[in-house]
């Protein structure tokens, strides 16, 4: 029996509202002592990454998400059957309790911001030809001429990487008043200022947002997006590679092994 | 204003594609059949997401004239 | 409680735009064609190099931002920043690599460059 795994929560309860997953099956909870594995049951191998399994997985975490404190799962995890399933939850059940416990009562919000970066250049360029103290390098050889454009290069980049900082850091302060954990992206792309997500405590859903309004109408130069409230996909924290699945399997061939001798006689080897 | 629409649409699946693709739990391991294989279907998300678009504007286009009868 | 989501944003035809540009959504086909292998070699080593490069060019800036370079060392250091640069375009060009390729994402720290 295929099991297809949404998500890991802090409860060994059966669900009780009715939820629908991939394929309109059921899904339901698969306990293991105080925690579960959300499933359903999957027949028809998914097609590649489509749209309407993509959203339909994402429904059934946010369902969640309302009940209980949710660990989201990758998309298309698909466990060979039960047994296996609960030697995985075996394997990872203290992982998961913890950070069951850490991202109880909390939700992810993400914000990006687009700031006009040509601008932004274009004022750095003028301050600095404006700026009494500027460095000059005479230009009356190639080689000086390639160290003064290098060095306008370098001014440009010095001050636009300031520039960042500046506004991710008035930004930031605004938004972490109301944070548990966060992650930055500074300068994604030139033009993507800030590329940043937020774990937020319930309660705080509403400071939070009105922080966002206030930053977002006090850059009305800038560009904003808010997205939220999600389970908290990017702060679930998992040792890579948990080598206990692969122990468990090693073990097996060494019990063959063994047996095989066994049935052969211990002399042959 | 329809096609604002449209772009939400986009812009809120590559949102929900950022995560359940690329974030959350990973559970690896022999007794995993099958996890989005996201490299392979790059090219199949492309398409999937000017397809989008394509449906809409379908959706959105007046049929006129006679239809035509299947092969 | 239910906590409906949304994503808002008054613009989202440039947001879409500049998730694009970065592979992380949508990440990039792996070329597994064995061909490649030796292009790979290449990039990692051209990859370093131009870290050690851009490392020396911004250790000249600064020292001519602090004013601590005389004129003939500017000269000096002019030429030869010069012929690296060039170089590499010549290294670039024969491994047929572009600037975005020769970098390196080391994870959660980022890209190397």
């Amino acid at each position: 029996m295929k099991l297809y795994l949404y998500g890991i929560i802090d409860s060994s309860d059966r669900i009780k509202d009715s939820i629908y997953g991939l394929e309109g099956a059921s899904v339901y909870n698969i306990p293991f002592c105080d925690i579960g594995a959300v499933v359903s049951e999957i027949n028809q191998p998914i097609q590649g990454v489509t749209e309407g399994a993509v959203l339909e997985h994402e429904a059934v975490t946010e369902k969640l998400m309302a009940k209980f404190a949710v660990l989201p799962v990758r998309f298309q995890t698909i466990i060979d059957g039960r047994d296996n399933l609960l030697s995985m939850m075996q394997s990872y059940y203290k992982d998961f309790r913890n950070n069951l416990e850490r991202l109880r009562n909390k939700i992810e919000f993400g914000i990006k911001v687009i700031w006009p970066s040509d601008k932004i250049k274009e004022h750095i360029t003028n301050t600095y030809k404006k700026n009494d103290k500027k460095v000059s390098i005479s230009d009356d050889s190639s080689n000086k001429r390639f160290m003064r454009d290098k060095f306008e290069k370098y001014e440009l980049d010095e001050g636009f990487q300031a520039k960042a900082d500046k506004f991710i850091n008035v930004m930031d302060t605004f938004f972490s008043k109301f944070a548990a954990e966060k992650k930055l992206k500074k300068l994604k792309t030139e033009d993507m200022l800030l590329d940043a997500v937020y774990l937020v405590k319930k309660d705080d859903l509403d400071n939070f947002r009105e922080a966002f309004e206030h930053i977002k109408s006090a850059h009305a130069a800038f560009k904003f997006l808010f997205s939220g409230p999600w389970p908290a996909y990017n702060f679930v924290i998992l040792p890579k590679n948990s080598n206990l699945l692969k122990d468990s399997k090693q073990e097996n061939l060494f019990d063959k092994v063994i047996q095989h001798q066994d049935l052969v006689g211990a002399n042959k080897i | 204003m329809h096609d604002v629409a449209i772009k939400s649409k986009e812009v809120t699946l590559l949102e929900v594609l950022d995560r359940v693709l690329n974030k959350g739990v990973v559970v690896s391991g022999d007794i995993v059949i099958s996890v989005a294989d996201v490299d392979l279907i790059y090219l199949g998300l492309k398409v999937l997401l000017s397809s989008v678009e394509t449906m809409e504007q379908l959706r959105a286009a007046p049929i006129t004239g006679p239809m035509q009868e299947p092969k | 409680m239910t906590i409906n989501r949304v994503v808002e944003t008054d613009f989202p035809e440039e947001f879409i735009e500049e998730m694009g540009k970065t592979d992380d959504v949508l990440p990039k086909k792996i070329d597994a064609n064995p061909e490649n292998v030796e292009k790979g070699l290449a990039k990692l080593v051209l990859t370093l190099i131009e870290l050690i490069r851009k490392l020396l060019e911004k250790q000249a800036m600064r020292r001519v931002e602090a004013g601590s370079l005389s004129e003939e060392e500017i000269e000096r250091v002019g030429e030869t920043l010069m012929k690296l640069e060039n170089k590499m375009e010549e290294l670039k060009q024969i491994f047929g690599l572009k600037d975005e390729e020769l970098n390196l994402n080391l994870g959660p720290l980022g890209d190397l460059m």
